[in-house]
């Protein structure tokens, strides 16, 4: 079903993606080498964060979440393979049941698509943000 | 019978002239002094005046003297009926003058504002629409008419958002329901939301435009964040207006405060980077500004992430402002709009007054 794209040789692939703690701030900045990686990284992260390279909304979800003392990951994706991420993004996000196309930045909370920087905003404001966010483990106090 | 229609014919002179004599007198009074505390204790004492009044069965409305022999003999209630529109209707004529001499006091402000504008127009000459050379300004037709636009639809709200104001005072002090002061702050919600809406489609015409606030008077811009103003003053301003708070509602506005602060940081930062990034690619040449087309998809797309940063700074705005409705009652979020509207218009009143202060001549 998953279209098969070419792989960077000028990456390292990582033979296992880094489980997201907050004791382990380091390599948090994931290159995208090939699609399989996807719904691992959206399972084995508390909280991740897809983006265009360079750009600054993802940046600002980053500061918002870093502001909350959660350590996201952020996986920053290259011009050439956005349209493939989002496809794949998008059906992991249908596999919930949530229909629409996905849009940068998108985050993803427990394993879940929860959303683009409007809908963090918005549940930050209405404060269901922090409790969500401990509930995927991804705050601690 | 003779004897009480004689005094019946007394009492109903002093009834029907002496509550329009009040009223002539007491908007003498109003037009002095325009405090409306005054008014309502005014208001209170004609009211009890009028209440003292009713212990005569006499305030009928005027006609053939044959009609109050069968008047006297209809019972109390429906006299005191009539007694209560008529203190009805003073009411409603009363709070209809106040209404009208708060709008020609906001309409001498917007008076000023626009003579300041115009005066600010002709010098820059920038967007008076036909007649100025636009190719020479550098600004193609279509930007020129979509913030023309913007700027006319803007005046329009202000001066709807003034008779809003009015509305909203009026209504806090006659002490309407609460089912009738929903509708007004929704009203006034769903204004601020239009605002909004105006301000999109504007940013697509001319963001700078809309990130340098030209719209607004010069006071307001001293204020301006991403095109508007922060989300966290606008609590600061709404806060102290809104005690008493019970316990909940004072934690409630504490995390909203901080929620607030704590998004405005994280775009204030996203905006820093941007900036950083756009300051870098000019100083190295890479937008096209010189005539290398295939620079110029590069260019656009930076700009188009000034504009996401326009609509995400309204959004949290339209945000913060729907989250305070939700966590205060409805008087409270009457009075807090009431009191949000009137600090933009003592804004706008403070930069007409700079603005028109007496200079030392040249």
């Amino acid at each position: 079903m998953q279209e098969a794209l070419p792989y960077k040789t000028w990456l390292p692939i990582p033979s296992e993606p880094r489980i997201n703690t907050p004791t382990t701030p380091l390599h948090n900045q994931l290159l995208l080498p090939g699609t399989t990686n996807i719904t691992n990284m959206v399972s084995e992260n508390a909280v991740i964060v897809f983006g265009r390279r360079g750009c600054c909304m993802t940046h600002v979800v980053k500061r918002l979440l870093l502001g909350l003392g959660v350590n996201p990951a952020v996986c920053e994706v290259n011009e050439e393979d956005e349209i493939g991420v989002l496809d794949e993004l998008g059906m992991v996000g249908a596999g919930e049941g949530k229909q629409g196309a996905v849009q940068f930045p998108a985050v993803f909370i427990g394993g879940r698509l929860f959303g683009g920087l409007d809908r963090v905003m918005a549940a930050h404001i209405t404060g269901e943000l922090v409790p969500i966010l401990k509930q995927a483990g991804a705050l601690w106090l | 019978m003779n004897s009480s229609s004689t005094h019946f014919v007394t009492s109903r002179r002093i009834g029907i002239y002496e509550p329009l004599h009040q009223i002539s007198t007491w908007g003498e009074s109003f037009k002095t002094n325009g405090c409306p505390n005054t008014s309502a204790s005014t208001i209170a004492e004609l009211e009890a005046k009028l209440d003292n009044q009713s212990e005569d069965t006499s305030h009928g409305t005027p006609g053939p003297s044959e009609k109050y022999d069968q008047e006297a003999t209809k019972p109390v209630d429906k006299v005191q009926r009539r007694l209560a529109q008529n203190r009805e209707a003073a009411r409603k004529s009363r709070l209809r003058k106040k209404a009208y001499v708060q709008e020609l006091e906001s309409s001498r402000v917007k008076l000023m504002q626009l003579e300041q504008e115009l005066e600010r127009a002709r010098q820059q000459g920038l967007y008076l629409g036909a007649g100025l050379d636009a190719g020479h300004l550098g600004f193609s037709g279509a930007v020129n008419s979509g913030i023309a636009a913007f700027e006319m639809e803007y005046g329009h709200w202000v001066e709807e958002q003034s008779s809003q104001i009015c509305e909203l005072r009026t209504a806090l002090h006659a002490h309407i329901s609460d089912v009738e002061l929903r509708i007004l702050v929704e009203t006034a919600m769903n204004h601020y939301f239009n605002l909004f809406r105006m301000k999109a489609t504007a940013a697509k015409a001319d963001v700078f435009y809309m990130m340098s606030g030209m719209w607004k008077t010069s006071a307001e811009r001293f204020f301006l964040w991403i095109g508007g103003f922060r989300p966290s003053e606008l609590l600061k301003v709404l806060v102290p207006q809104l005690d008493p708070l019970t316990d909940q509602q004072i934690l409630d506005v504490c995390n909203l405060r901080q929620s607030c602060q704590q998004a405005e940081d994280a775009l204030t930062q996203g905006m820093e980077k941007l900036q950083q990034i756009l300051a870098e690619a000019v100083a190295a040449g890479q937008l096209g500004e010189g005539s290398y087309i295939p620079q110029l998809a590069t260019a656009l797309e930076k700009l188009e992430a000034v504009v996401s940063f326009v609509n995400q700074a309204d959004h949290l705005r339209q945000e913060t402002l729907q989250q305070m409705v939700r966590i205060l009652t409805i008087r409270q979020a009457a009075r807090g709009l009431l009191a949000l509207g009137e600090y933009f218009q003592r804004l706008r009143a403070l930069s007409s007054l700079w603005a028109t202060r007496p200079r030392e001549p040249a």
